[in-house]
Formats: structure tokens, C-alpha cells, sequence
């Protein structure tokens, strides 16, 4: 099972591969949730480590992004990239055009839920598919029963749970007629719920829009054996994280001697996300 | 010709959606659809529903829109098997094993939900060439990229112009799952985004209060209406399958009158038709995307509720003709001297002050206080049934 981690500058590559990186995830210019855009300019200059490296082009592509799309690929054929990260299917239709295809992971976030998924998206082809992160890990070991395409997951770190086109805090600030700069990519925002006043969701206002993510890390240190029976790539989630607590959390996954002090020192911000924790369905709902 | 497509949670809602000018109806089954609690349909229901519209030569589509897990899908394969005896028109889905199970087993014509929020036309077509004839586009394009799309595109398009919008791009939240353990993608959304909060930068307070709301004014694009028409999209459709009777033929009847003023060339004011939507909605409305990235205004910040300037009163059964009267199912309160109209599935509307109103004894009473009590009126010609009447408020 492959680690994958989220590269934020080059002067750290060094130590990624040092600690046990197995393979880089690198932002686009069609990236959400980034936490280094301008790190897609060093593109030519990772690929020279000789790990193999994924590029995150996790946007929903609208139709002006489409030809944005177009030079992502383009660019990455010649580069040799091995993994596309793609968050709207049309991504995986682009990169059949470059006959890459096969290196297309599809990580919706949500949507991966069954074991007809990874069968659908092995015939059509791409490299694996990322299982949704609100299920069970019970759910996940039956989807790992009838595995046919490559499997990941996000394992670690603040998951989002909600994505958003609309400016939901700049609209804010206009509403209240409150004079801000320094809004968009300010990872210091959060929300608190009215009744639960030790919430802590974290607000991300970027160019593409709005994301919200869970008030607790998701961590897998238990559950690492069980996954790496049917997960081939494990992403590590990057953001909100500070560097020194990413690079010890990815120690601990390949050094389960260093669980302990890891979960010591940081435990209060972590929780096992959907693992054990079935969600009801069918009562209500505003989508057709 | 354009079609306009509108909810029904169950199955009087339908027929009232189909009578006041649907051309077709979508409607949710006991399994595999996002709303649960709109009193769903079983397949009894479906038939009856789908043989009343095949009868108006209109349509029903059945959502089965959940996102699976592996185990919603028993019992899938019958299902679909069961829905195409019955004929119904399409089905409206969003998870690959229901598209290929429903090719594989059935020759239903298959419709892609929304909660997949196609956004181009690439996807789109990618999804005709898997065999879906008609796409339901994501309700955060404007109308220039829907334009886009729809030059493009080999895939009938369906568009939302009514209702309650997702904050977030259908399909990608789990807030209700994180917060509540609901799955919003399984017909358990709490509206979490329609919550209070309040918003910090780092350990400083910004808001006031938990005056920090996310969520959206329902949709409303009366005035895009002619715009969608040029382009020759396929379905324009009204979101709500959980809103009352009166909510459902108010605003499929002034959209109606819309589609075919325009088609005739008659035109009235938009005023006219907003007017009309009024009577029955009870939220704020806006344009959502259609005029581009949403700002304040389509924001939902105060929590205001709008009053409809009309209240469901009755729904009309039948006519008595040797007393001359109407025969109405009481719905809610109204008493003799109210100010009254009549609604017809015809567009017709009669205003009235009431003067008398009988029991089902006929017994004269002042005022109609039980729910579904049949009631009489005195009125001087039939009327159709299902004509809804409506104590006017003050204007």
C-alpha cells in the first residue's frame, strides 16, 4: 500500500522520501482544497526524484475549464506523470484524448460507495478509484471482496464534506457590510455550530469556491492492517495540518512503533470519521 | 417542445401537478429514492399514477437518486423489472449499477439525476454514449454556460427553474452525515447548511449572534424562461416533492401560462406570472446562477419566511346540480364572509365573498374547522374537479 502525500514546497522532498513517501500528490492550477498551487511550476523539478507523482486536478470542470484541462494532460504525457486525482468525471474523459486513461484515479469523495462501482470504472478503464468517505469499514471490506480496479483511500487528516461554487464568506462580509481583505485561501476560518458549541468546522473560501470540513482529523493507525488488504494507494489529507504533526503522522503509518506517541501528543483533534459509525438513510431530503 | 416536468409526493399531488399543467410528473418509490418522507409511492400507486398520465398522453418518472451502498441494492433487479411493466416513462438515477442494471434488465429510458451535478457538455455526452437520453444539469451553471452546454450536447438537458437549491453541489455533502449520521445522499439530509453558526477567524469571533447562515433563497426563473425556450432544452423542472397541493398547482400553473404565453406570442407581464407564484410560496426566491456567480442576494441570511398571499382552503369534488352547489374537502379554515377564489386546472379563477356554507348533513354552518369534512357551496355552475379554492389575504 502506497503512501501518498501532499507536497507544499520542494525544499521538503528530501525528507517526504526520507520518512517513507511513496508517492507525491502536487496541486494544479485546477485544484481545490490546495494548499500550494505554485508548486505545479516545479512540476519538471519533482518528477526528477524518481517517486511517482500524482497530480490533483479535483476541481468540477465547468465549461470555461476545459481547455485548462486540456493543457494539464498535454503537459503531464510529456512529463510522464503516473496518477491524475480527479474530483468530476469529465477529467477522465479528457485524459482518454492523451491516452491516459489508465492513469486516472476518480476521487469524488462521495459516490464511491459499492462494489459495482470499482467493476463499472475497471471497464472503463482507469487506474482505481477512491472509496467514498462516508462509509463504514465494514462497507469498505465488502467493496474489497469483489475488487477490480485499484482501490484508495483518504485516510488521514480534516476530510471535507461539503463543496460549494458560491462565495460563502466573501457574501458574508458584503451582507454585513464588514470591510475584509485577505479572504479567499485564509485557512484560518472556522464555524460553530449554535447548539454544539465545541464544534469547529473548518471554512475554506478559495477562487472555485466554498469548502467545509469535519472538526476532527480522521486517523487509521488501528485500522491500517484491514485496509491494507484492499487499499493500494492511502492518501495522507494535508490541510489544516501543521508540517511537523503531517510528517510524524506519515511516520507513524510506516512505523506502527511510533502510533503511540503520535496519538499522545496529538489525539484530541482525531477520530475515526464513518469508520464504525453508520448513517441513517431515508428520511429527508432537498436533492432530485 | 419543451416539457415542464413537476414533483408530486404522492399520489393526489400528481394528479393535481398533471391537471394544472404538467406534462410530466416525477415521483419517488418506497426504495431507492432521495425522499423518503414525501409520502413515497409503491408500485400500486406508480400504476395509477402512470395510467392516469398516459391517459392525458403526459408522463411519469420514477427517482431511484440515492447514492448506493452495497447493500441498497437488493431487490434493485425486480424493481426495475416492475417499473417497466408498469410502464412508466424514465427513471431518474445517479449510481452507475442502477444505469447499467436498468440497461441490462429493462428498456427503460433512463434520465440522469442531478446528484451527479454535471457541469459540461463533455460529461454529458459521455453519458448519452452510455445510453442516458436525458441529463439534469447542475443548478450552479448560469444561463451562458447552460447555453454552452446545450450547443453542444448530443444528451436531452433538463433544467431546474423552481425550488429549494443545494448549497453545496448535489451529491458532494456530507454535512448531514458528519453532524447527524444522516446520510444526505440516501434521503437523510437534515439541511445542515440551512443551520446558524458563527464564524471565527482563528479565536476571534466575526459574527453576531450565529447570524452566519450558507443558506440559499429557493429558485425562481420566470424571467429566463423564454431564454431556456429559444435554446429548445427539453425539461424544465420544479424541485419539491415534500410541498402541499396548493404549493404544486400554483406554480405549475403559472408556469404553464408562462411556457404557452410565450409559445403563442402572449406574453403578459412578468409581474403577472411572479404574482401568481406568490399565492402559494412561503420562502424568499431568487435567480440562483442563472445571471452568474451567486452574490448576497441569493443568499438566505435573515431567515425570512414570505407569507403566501393565498391559503389552500379546499379542494373541489364534485358539483350537485339539483342544488346548485360545489362539493369541497375542507383543508383548512375559513369561515362565511371570506373573501374566496376558485382555482381551475383550466387557469379559470372565480373570486368570491362566501355567504353560505353548508355541512354534509347540509346543515348551514358558519365556518369550515374540520380537516376533510366534505362541505358545500353555493355556486351557480359547475366547476371542474380538483379545482382548488384559496381565501385571499389581504392584499
Amino acid at each position: 500500500m502506497n503512501i501518498v502525500a501532499r507536497i507544499k514546497n520542494l525544499s521538503e522532498i528530501n525528507h517526504l522520501i526520507n520518512i517513507g513517501v511513496d508517492v507525491f500528490l502536487v496541486d494544479t492550477t485546477l485544484s481545490v482544497r490546495k494548499i500550494n498551487p505554485q508548486i505545479y511550476q516545479n512540476l519538471s523539478e519533482i518528477c526528477k526524484y524518481n517517486k511517482p507523482v500524482y497530480l490533483s486536478v479535483n476541481k468540477m470542470i465547468h465549461e470555461d475549464d476545459l481547455e485548462t484541462l486540456e493543457e494539464i494532460f498535454s503537459q503531464a504525457k510529456n512529463l510522464g506523470i503516473d496518477g491524475f486525482v480527479i474530483g468530476d468525471l469529465t477529467a477522465m474523459l479528457v485524459a482518454k484524448k492523451y491516452d491516459l486513461l489508465d492513469k486516472i484515479i476518480y476521487q469524488p469523495g462521495t459516490m464511491n460507495t459499492n462494489s459495482f462501482d470499482s467493476e463499472y470504472f475497471f471497464e472503463k478503464g482507469i487506474k482505481g478509484i477512491t472509496i467514498s468517505k462516508e462509509i463504514t469499514l465494514e462497507e469498505i471490506q465488502t467493496i474489497f471482496k469483489n475488487k477490480k480496479t485499484e482501490l484508495s483511500i483518504v485516510g488521514h487528516g480534516y476530510l471535507d464534506m461539503f463543496y460549494s461554487r458560491r462565495k460563502l464568506l466573501t457574501n458574508y462580509f458584503k451582507f454585513k457590510a464588514m470591510e475584509r481583505e485577505n479572504i479567499i485561501d485564509n485557512y484560518s476560518f472556522r464555524l460553530k455550530e449554535e447548539v454544539r458549541e465545541n464544534s469547529n468546522y473548518p471554512i475554506l473560501e478559495e477562487k472555485f469556491g466554498t469548502h467545509i470540513f469535519r472538526d476532527y482529523a480522521l486517523e487509521s493507525y488501528d485500522e491500517l492492517e484491514i485496509l491494507k488488504k484492499g487499499i493500494d494507494d492511502f492518501f495522507v489529507e494535508r490541510i489544516f495540518l501543521e508540517d511537523e504533526e503531517y510528517y510524524e503522522a506519515i511516520i507513524a503509518y510506516k512505523n506502527k512503533n511510533n502510533v503511540k506517541s503520535f496519538l499522545e501528543k496529538h489525539h484530541n483533534h482525531y477520530n475515526k470519521g464513518f469508520y464504525y459509525t453508520y448513517t441513517e438513510k431515508l428520511k429527508d431530503d432537498s436533492n432530485d | 417542445m419543451t416539457e415542464l416536468l413537476a414533483p408530486a409526493g404522492n399520489l393526489e399531488k400528481g394528479k393535481i401537478a398533471l391537471l394544472y399543467g404538467a406534462d410530466a410528473v416525477y415521483i419517488g418509490g418506497k426504495q431507492f429514492s432521495l425522499r423518503a418522507r414525501a409520502s413515497n409511492f409503491d408500485l400500486k400507486m406508480i400504476k395509477e399514477l402512470v395510467d392516469f398520465a398516459h391517459e392525458l398522453n403526459k408522463k411519469i418518472y420514477v427517482t431511484m437518486n440515492i447514492v448506493f451502498h452495497d447493500d441498497d441494492v437488493y431487490g434493485l433487479d425486480e424493481y426495475l423489472k416492475e417499473l417497466e411493466k408498469i410502464n412508466v416513462d424514465a427513471i431518474i438515477c445517479s449510481s452507475p449499477v442502477v444505469i447499467e442494471r436498468a440497461k441490462k434488465l429493462t428498456n427503460l429510458e433512463i434520465h440522469l439525476s442531478t446528484q451527479f451535478s454535471v457541469t459540461n457538455h463533455v460529461l454529458a455526452d459521455y453519458f448519452y454514449s452510455e445510453g442516458i437520453k436525458r441529463v439534469v444539469l447542475a443548478r450552479e451553471l448560469t444561463l451562458s454556460e447552460i447555453k454552452q452546454v446545450n450547443d453542444k450536447t448530443k444528451a436531452d438537458l433538463e433544467i431546474f427553474i423552481h425550488g429549494g437549491m443545494c448549497v453545496s453541489y448535489s451529491g458532494r455533502c456530507t454535512l448531514s452525515n458528519y453532524t447527524v449520521f444522516r446520510d444526505a445522499n440516501r434521503g437523510g439530509c437534515a439541511h445542515t447548511c440551512r443551520w446558524l453558526y458563527n464564524l471565527y477567524e482563528d479565536d476571534t469571533l466575526i459574527s453576531n449572534d450565529f447570524d452566519y447562515q450558507m443558506a440559499s433563497k429557493d429558485l425562481e426563473a420566470t424571467e429566463f424562461i423564454g431564454e431556456l425556450l429559444e435554446m429548445g432544452i427539453s425539461s424544465l423542472k420544479i424541485e419539491g416533492r415534500m410541498k402541499s397541493i396548493h404549493y404544486i398547482a400554483t406554480v405549475v400553473s403559472a408556469y404553464r401560462m408562462l411556457i404557452d404565453d410565450y409559445n403563442n406570442n402572449r406574453l403578459r407581464p412578468l409581474s403577472f406570472y411572479q404574482k401568481e407564484i406568490k399565492k402559494a410560496e412561503n420562502r424568499e426566491t431568487s435567480t440562483g446562477f442563472f445571471k452568474g456567480q451567486t452574490t448576497v442576494d441569493q443568499q438566505l441570511y435573515n431567515q425570512r419566511s414570505e407569507m403566501p398571499t393565498q391559503e389552500f382552503v379546499g379542494i373541489v369534488k364534485g358539483y350537485d346540480s339539483e342544488r346548485r352547489e360545489i362539493i369541497i374537502e375542507q383543508r383548512n379554515y375559513f369561515s362565511v364572509e371570506d373573501e374566496l377564489e376558485i382555482f381551475t386546472p383550466s387557469k379559470i379563477t372565480y373570486r368570491f365573498k362566501l355567504k353560505q356554507l353548508f355541512d354534509q348533513e347540509h346543515q348551514e354552518i358558519e365556518s369550515a374547522r374540520h380537516p376533510l369534512e366534505v362541505l358545500s357551496i353555493p355556486f351557480d355552475f359547475p366547476i371542474e374537479n380538483y379545482s382548488l379554492l384559496r381565501r385571499v389575504k389581504d392584499e
